[in-house]
């Protein structure tokens, strides 16, 4: 019996310190990449509200051509619901958070007689809504740590095809948003028919509503802008999507390194103690033994 | 006297940004040019090479497609033209062999498909990289004459 319990204590707390490793880098690989991708939403904030204010300029400037972009529709018979999630797990509860925001509102939308169409972005996410025998009509997987403007053109054009058909009535994105460093929340918004960036009662320094020039006639400018804009809230999702990953991913991970850190610290008292005791087990018995045979003289 | 100011701005990043004398790039509707005072206007920007003419003589983009909206900046007697471009580069970034190398590799899938008319999303694809290693390459050959 002597050593045999301290042997295995010591390779658990072996085992336990690689863990803790492993996690320690993830750890610190997550926190470079938080700042990275915060950088990337600032400079996506530009083009993304630039893009909003001519969206509000020519909506604005058309309200009939506008309608069809814009209206409420009157009876939603199909829905595209697109939800974006990561390709990695260790996250916390980053992916289940915001796919089971999207099981809900698949969910909902069915019970309401609309038929929903799902675009999931994550290699976790086709695996969730399967196992939920949710059907998935597109899946895109591979970016979603480093999103690029060319991937949610991708998923953006798979979005919008069934709605410029007439196919679908509604886009809904779910998503994480990224409001600081400490805060991310899964919100769920309808991209199309757009929903206009402001009250269009802004009193922004372009005071000349109305006045407004369109190149092409703003008919045909309205209904190529609807692509670009969903283009541009997907990135700005998927740019949100990452920084909320790598956020969420960092927590989680320093978390399991404290959990490491408090096991191991108490895996080796354990051990300490077993290994006290089994140097006390031994002296009783020499010293038993010596007593014996001192008593036999 | 009124100033134009142009934002050349993509999803990655903003690309250019400062004082200018003149905008010249083109639309559906044909060339245009943006100066100073110009009326707002919202409007698209096809894939061309896009110019701004500044103090220190003009810049150059390949813009492969895109909007633009001008109309009053915050101060006064200035004159914001923002360009929204999915893609664009300065030309003086533009790498040259590798466009060379995307518009060949295009032209041989181009002609591979050719025996295959079903292909139209493939076809178009590599139509759209033609058109856009060719912008790129013509975008690069314009920039020798760019005063410096």
């Amino acid at each position: 019996m002597a050593g045999g319990q301290e042997r295995i204590l010591r390779q658990r707390i072996k085992s336990v310190n690689n863990t803790r490793k492993i996690t320690k880098a993830m750890e610190l690989i997550a926190a470079s990449q938080i700042g990275r991708s915060q950088a990337r939403i600032v400079a996506n904030r530009l083009y993304h509200d630039g893009m909003r204010r001519i969206i509000l300029e020519a909506a604005l400037g058309d309200p009939a051509g506008a309608k069809s972009l814009l209206a409420e529709p009157e009876r939603v018979t199909a829905a595209v619901v697109v939800v974006i999630a990561g390709d990695r797990g260790l996250s916390g509860a980053y992916n289940s958070s915001v796919l089971r925001a999207g099981e809900r509102l698949v969910i909902q939308r069915r019970s309401q007689g609309t038929a929903v169409r799902l675009i999931v972005v994550g290699k976790k996410a086709p695996g969730f809504f399967r196992f939920r025998g949710i059907d998935v009509a597109a899946s895109f997987t591979g970016f979603s740590d480093r999103p690029t403007f060319s991937d949610a053109r991708e998923v953006a054009a798979a979005a919008a095809a069934p709605f410029i058909d007439g196919e679908v009535q509604e886009v809904v994105l779910v998503s994480t948003a990224f409001l600081s460093a400490a805060t991310q929340s899964v919100t769920t918004r309808r991209l199309l028919p757009l929903t206009l960036p402001e009250a269009p009662a802004v009193s922004e320094p372009t005071g000349l509503k109305g006045y407004t020039e369109f190149e092409p006639e703003v008919e045909k400018l309205l209904t190529y802008l609807a692509p670009r804009a969903l283009e541009s809230e997907i990135f700005t999702a998927l740019l949100e999507g990452a920084a909320s990953f790598h956020t969420s991913q960092q927590r989680a991970m320093a978390a399991a390194s404290d959990n490491a850190d408090e096991l191991s610290l108490t895996l080796t008292r354990i051990m300490n103690r077993a290994r006290q005791d089994s140097i006390t087990t031994e002296i009783m018995e020499i010293v038993g033994g010596a007593e014996a045979l001192r008593a036999r003289k | 006297m009124a100033t134009l100011r142009v934002e050349v701005v993509t999803p990655e990043r903003a690309l250019w940004s400062g004082l200018a004398i003149a905008l010249m790039a083109r639309s559906s509707e044909g060339e245009f040019t943006i100066l100073p005072e110009h009326t707002p206007t919202v409007g698209d920007i096809v894939p061309e090479v896009l110019r701004v003419a500044t103090d220190e003589g003009e810049i150059r983009f390949a813009v492969h497609g895109g909007y633009f909206q001008v109309g009053p900046d915050r101060e006064d007697n200035v004159t914001l033209a923002t360009v929204l471009a999915g893609v664009a580069e300065l030309t003086t970034e533009i790498d040259v062999e590798r466009a060379q190398a995307a518009k060949e590799a295009a032209e041989a899938t181009l002609s591979a498909l050719s025996s295959n008319p079903d292909d139209h999303a493939g076809a178009a694809l590599a139509r759209a990289a033609l058109a856009r290693a060719e912008l790129r390459l013509r975008a690069a050959s314009a920039r020798r004459d760019v005063v410096q």
